[in-house]
């Protein structure tokens, strides 16, 4: 103990120096706290009061990583900034991803009451408020995380609340499966992820990512083992961005889990994976002596399989939220083609990729409960005809679903151009075949996913319908949910320098 | 306020308008819809009156020499170790598009008079047909590749809903097999494009462009760059150049269509009702024409004559085929829509003579066959509004019930059919002509080209001749008897004012050809002046 004592003050004056940098975060601790606290004292009457705190905690939380980008800014750390004895980097790219993970959660926490089924749920959903604001937390540490350990222990955090919000509601015994092999391939995932740790940590010497002696110990090490080690972490960083073959959870989880929880487990934890995996990736490929393991070439072949295979299975299925899981597996495998570039460009275009495709999912989703609400259609097969009763929701759904596909004039064809430009740069540079099979395999299966994504307009318009369907109830406020985010899609579309500018 | 602009924007504004009507208004949608294809019209008939001609303003490589150019900047976007992202909303015309942003014009009026038609389902219908419209012009006149993209894919989702919900039986099967089919050869188009604009830069700005006049200056090719044509890249061991041509081609060939990629149109175009069919045929297939044109030989010249054999060999083949196909079909409309196929192949084969007789006898091919196909697909609807039925084996002396429609039946086949006076003639014979000559001049298409192709229009006289005798002619017979013949009455007044404008115009093109020629000539020559240079 003594020893440690002239490190104290130093280490001290780091926490302290670090808080200010930590303010997003401190908020949405004492937002969780406080929703918490808030369902405690007000018992079963607290689900409005706990979502109207959580909301408007959101705005404050998104205000305030505005704050932090200033903050940044202001402080002429450009390149980013180490915290809390370099377990946290805060870099541009970092504040980027908390800010789409905020407008979307801020989203999903509206659009969480709205689905007829979860909000159903015998005890409310106060719970699943404080849980949410909980995991957001972790998606932040996650974005930030730079340290194996604060790496494993984002993880868990977002793990843990997601087991909680996937079995929230289970009435049914496909819901309670589904709750179930989540908890079981997330514990095995993040056990085999923490194993690759643990061997890095051993042949490297050091938890840090970026100082230290971690990456050129490794690069001293026999390379088929230190790829052993990267590749169960990638497994594990893997899980949440579900690639394949770490995607086999997603179908069943997705159709099993309340549609609102599809939405966040279709966008958030991939969005702050992705984060994630920029974050672990930097360090390798700076790293100029760097030769044990091609990270471009793991990544692109995984990337190639998973577009794939997730837009293929995705044509076979009936179901539309299953349907939408296998399209979020093919979209994680565009997502992928990004991050292979390792430019800036390339970052600002995944970025933006993602928050739009993060808009869209969460919009298709909605308009998924929006059909089970309203007519209790949960199968292509029952939209029949749905489009002609429903035309606002209809017309909605097919500009998110033309979104989602990446044709003009919506931001999903933005996206697409602008990942596609960034791969391309780096290919005229290189001349890497694989850059050249990932954007064909890219524009390939953009035609594929055409098929399966216009089965629901096809349903919606061109099927006709001679029964007529019961009216069960009403949704009006996710027709205005649907129609802000298509506006939103469409406007992205015309001038996507609105966002792409400040990436 | 830019014309052009005016004209590309103009039917969204009535679409909005369309929109936001209660439904109660319905009756009013069409004409809504007439009223802005007329305004329409009114512009461009402005802008081809106003349109300047002489060596000045012969456009294809020269930016300056465009007309009624609008360029703002629209992406303008900061892209850090890759320079600036300059994306231009760049609108402007020469020859090679005025004479089928007319035609367009024209053709979308009678579209609209024909959707009189449709009883469903109004509002979604006129919204959608609004909006292709805006797609199709604005395609015609965008010259920053970027923006043509744009256009180009607007296009497919209305017409998927337009084929697909207001159809005939098989309509799913034909709207997705329309949408899959363009929309795999424009994905490929995608790539391209974006390889094409990082391989660009602007020599005045330093920034890369979608310019597509900036695109077809070998000089504005960076060093080493994937399509620059010093460097000579390569991609999976074939010349890169050849690559983006190939890819740019199929996009549009698809659009064209050409042997043997045309197996959407018969479909499509027999299973859309015929406001659709009209605009299909008479405008959609230009675009592919005018793509062929505008982007793929105008910037990738040099491989376009290394290539041109095959171009021409694709085209006569379209055109021995697709009239082959024609003679065989038994539905009046799929005959229709192969003898699409082999008009079509002309306009190929005049493009890859290169020559001016070839690439002007194109173009007029294009304007003839929008104004015909119009005029064959609004009679066969005629027929089918009636009775709902199409196979020519199915009717017989019509012309004894039927004699005016029989009159524009007539109009429309010999038209058709290439007979001299009409414009169809002109647009073959000069494409022959191209097709011919282009031997002697720069030795790209062998003699035997030209003489399949004549065959070709014996051949479109052969099936236009027999379906006239099959079903105009003799004693009267019907599939459904007297209750047909009580309902097949003669046209009526609206379906005349149709055809009347489309029988003057297809004869006053014939009698003066220079009404295109006098327009496109200049842009033609500079066409032809750019490739000899270029090779």
């Amino acid at each position: 103990m003594h020893d440690l004592l002239p490190f104290l003050p130093g280490s001290l004056n780091n926490v302290f120096d670090s808080i200010p940098y930590f303010m997003p975060e401190i908020y949405l601790a004492a937002l969780f706290i406080l929703v918490l606290v808030t369902d405690l004292l007000f018992g079963s009457n607290s689900e409005k009061l706990c979502r109207i705190i959580a909301c408007a905690g959101m705005v404050l939380v998104l205000f305030k990583d505005i704050d932090q980008a200033h903050l940044l800014l202001v402080n002429g750390q450009g390149n980013g900034h180490f915290i809390f004895s370099e377990m946290l980097l805060i870099t541009h790219t970092a504040i980027n991803f908390k800010l789409v993970i905020d407008v979307l959660s801020l989203v999903l926490l509206l659009y969480f009451a709205w689905d007829d089924r979860l909000a159903a749920h015998s005890k409310g959903l106060s719970d699943l408020y404080s849980i949410v604001t909980g995991t957001v937390f972790g998606l932040h540490l996650m974005t930030m995380a730079v340290n194996l350990l604060s790496i494993y222990l984002a993880i868990e955090m977002v793990s843990i609340g997601s087991y909680l919000m996937v079995a929230y509601r289970s009435e049914s015994a496909f819901g309670t499966e589904a709750g179930l092999k989540y908890v079981l391939f997330g514990a095995a995932s993040s056990a085999i992820m923490l194993y690759g740790m643990s061997l890095l940590y051993g042949f490297g010497g050091s938890l840090y990512l970026f100082s230290g002696n971690l990456v050129p110990g490794l690069s001293q090490v026999n390379p088929m083992a230190v790829s052993f080690a990267l590749v169960l972490v990638l497994a594990g960083i893997g899980f949440k961005l579900s690639f394949v073959p770490m995607h086999f959870w997603v179908p069943d989880v997705y159709e099993g889990a309340s549609t609102p929880v599809t939405a966040w487990l279709s966008t958030l934890p991939k969005i702050a994976g992705f984060a994630l995996l920029i974050n672990f990736l930097t360090p390798f490929i700076f790293f100029a002596k760097w030769t044990s393991f091609d990270f471009r070439l793991f990544l692109s072949v995984i990337g190639i399989i998973t577009m794939i295979v997730g837009n293929f299975a995705a044509v076979l299925q009936t179901n539309v939220k299953r349907m939408l899981a296998y399209s979020s597996i093919g979209h994680t495998g565009f997502a992928l083609m990004a991050i292979v570039t390792f430019t800036s460009t390339g970052l600002s275009a995944l970025t933006y990729y993602l928050a739009v495709y993060g808009l869209a999912n969460i919009g298709a989703l909605a308009l998924a409960t929006y059909f089970a609400n309203v007519a209790g259609a949960d199968d292509v097969e029952s939209y029949r005809g749905l489009g002609l009763k429903y035309p606002v929701a209809s017309v909605c759904f097919v500009i998110v679903l033309v979104s989602l596909t990446g044709l003009p004039v919506t931001a999903g064809f933005t996206g697409k151009v602008f990942v596609f430009s960034a791969v391309y740069g780096v290919y005229q540079q290189g001349h890497n075949l694989w850059l050249l099979l990932l954007m064909i395999t890219g524009a390939l299966t953009t035609v594929i996913s055409l098929f399966y994504y216009i089965k629901i307009p096809l349903y919606l318009f061109l099927k006709r319908s001679e029964i007529a369907e019961n009216h069960i109830g009403r949704s009006n406020k996710i027709i205005i949910l649907a129609i802000s985010i298509s506006f939103l899609l469409v406007l992205l579309g015309i001038f996507p320098d609105l966002l792409l500018k400040h990436l | 306020m830019n014309i052009l602009t005016l004209l590309i924007f103009t039917p969204i504004l009535f679409g909005i308008i369309v929109a936001v009507l209660p439904s109660a208004w319905r009756d009013s949608f069409k004409y809504i819809t007439l009223l802005a294809t007329l305004v329409q019209l009114g512009l461009s008939v402005w802008i081809y009156c106003n349109f300047k001609t002489g060596a000045d303003f012969g456009g294809v490589n020269h930016e300056g020499q465009f007309q009624f150019v609008q360029k703002l900047p629209w992406i303008d976007l900061d892209m850090g170790a890759m320079g600036k992202m300059q994306i231009e909303y760049f609108v402007g015309i020469d020859g090679l598009s005025i004479a089928l942003l007319v035609m367009t014009s024209f053709v979308l009026v009678i579209a609209a008079l024909a959707s009189w038609e449709i009883k469903s389902n109004l509002k979604g219908f006129f919204v959608l047909f609004l909006i292709l419209d805006m797609a199709v012009i604005g395609v015609f006149c965008s010259l920053d590749f970027f923006l043509f993209y744009i256009f180009y894919e607007l296009m497919l989702l209305p017409l998927y809903f337009l084929i697909g919900m207001w159809g005939g039986a098989r309509r799913e099967y034909a709207a997705i097999k329309f949408f899959l089919y363009t929309l795999f050869g424009s994905v490929f188009m995608l790539l391209v494009m974006i390889g094409l604009y990082l391989s660009v830069k602007d020599p005045a700005t330093g920034n890369h462009t979608y310019n597509m006049v900036q695109m077809m200056n070998p000089a504005n090719y960076q060093a080493g760059s994937v399509f620059s044509a010093l460097s000579h890249q390569t991609i999976f061991g074939f010349p890169a150049r050849a690559v983006g041509f190939i890819v740019l081609f199929i996009a549009f060939a698809i659009k064209v269509p050409v042997v043997p990629l045309h197996t959407w149109l018969p479909d499509a175009h027999v299973e859309a009702p015929t406001p659709v069919s009209i605009i299909l045929a008479g405008i959609l297939l230009k675009v592919g024409g005018y793509g062929i044109i505008r982007v793929c030989l105008s910037i990738f010249p040099d491989i376009a004559s290394a290539d041109a054999y095959w171009l021409g060999l694709l085209g006569v083949i379209s055109i021995l085929y697709g009239a082959m196909n024609a003679l065989a079909q038994k539905d009046l409309k799929r005959m229709i829509a192969y003898s699409s196929v082999s008009h079509m192949g002309f306009v190929l084969l005049g493009i890859a003579s290169q020559t001016t007789e070839g690439i002007s006898g194109a173009v007029m091919q294009m304007v003839s066959h929008g104004f015909l196909s119009t005029m064959l697909f609004f009679l066969a609807g005629v027929v089918y509004n009636r009775v709902h039925d199409r196979g020519i084996g199915h009717f017989r002396g019509l012309a004894s019930i039927m004699p005016q429609y029989t009159a524009f039946v007539m109009i429309a086949f010999f038209a058709s059919l290439g007979l001299p006076g009409f414009s169809a003639f002109i647009g073959e014979a000069f494409s022959l002509m191209g097709a011919f000559k282009s031997h002697s001049v720069n030795g790209l298409l062998p003699y035997w080209m030209a003489v399949c192709g004549s065959l070709g229009i014996l051949l479109g006289a052969a099936y236009f001749l027999w379906t006239l005798q099959r079903m105009f002619f003799g004693q009267v017979h019907l599939k459904g008897g007297s209750v047909w013949e009580t309902a097949l009455t003669d046209l009526n007044f609206r379906e005349k004012i149709t055809l009347v404008p489309l029988a003057l115009m297809v004869l006053a093109l014939g009698l003066m050809p220079s009404l295109v020629f006098d327009k496109v000539n200049d842009s033609v020559l500079a066409l032809v002046q750019f490739f000899q240079h270029t090779i």
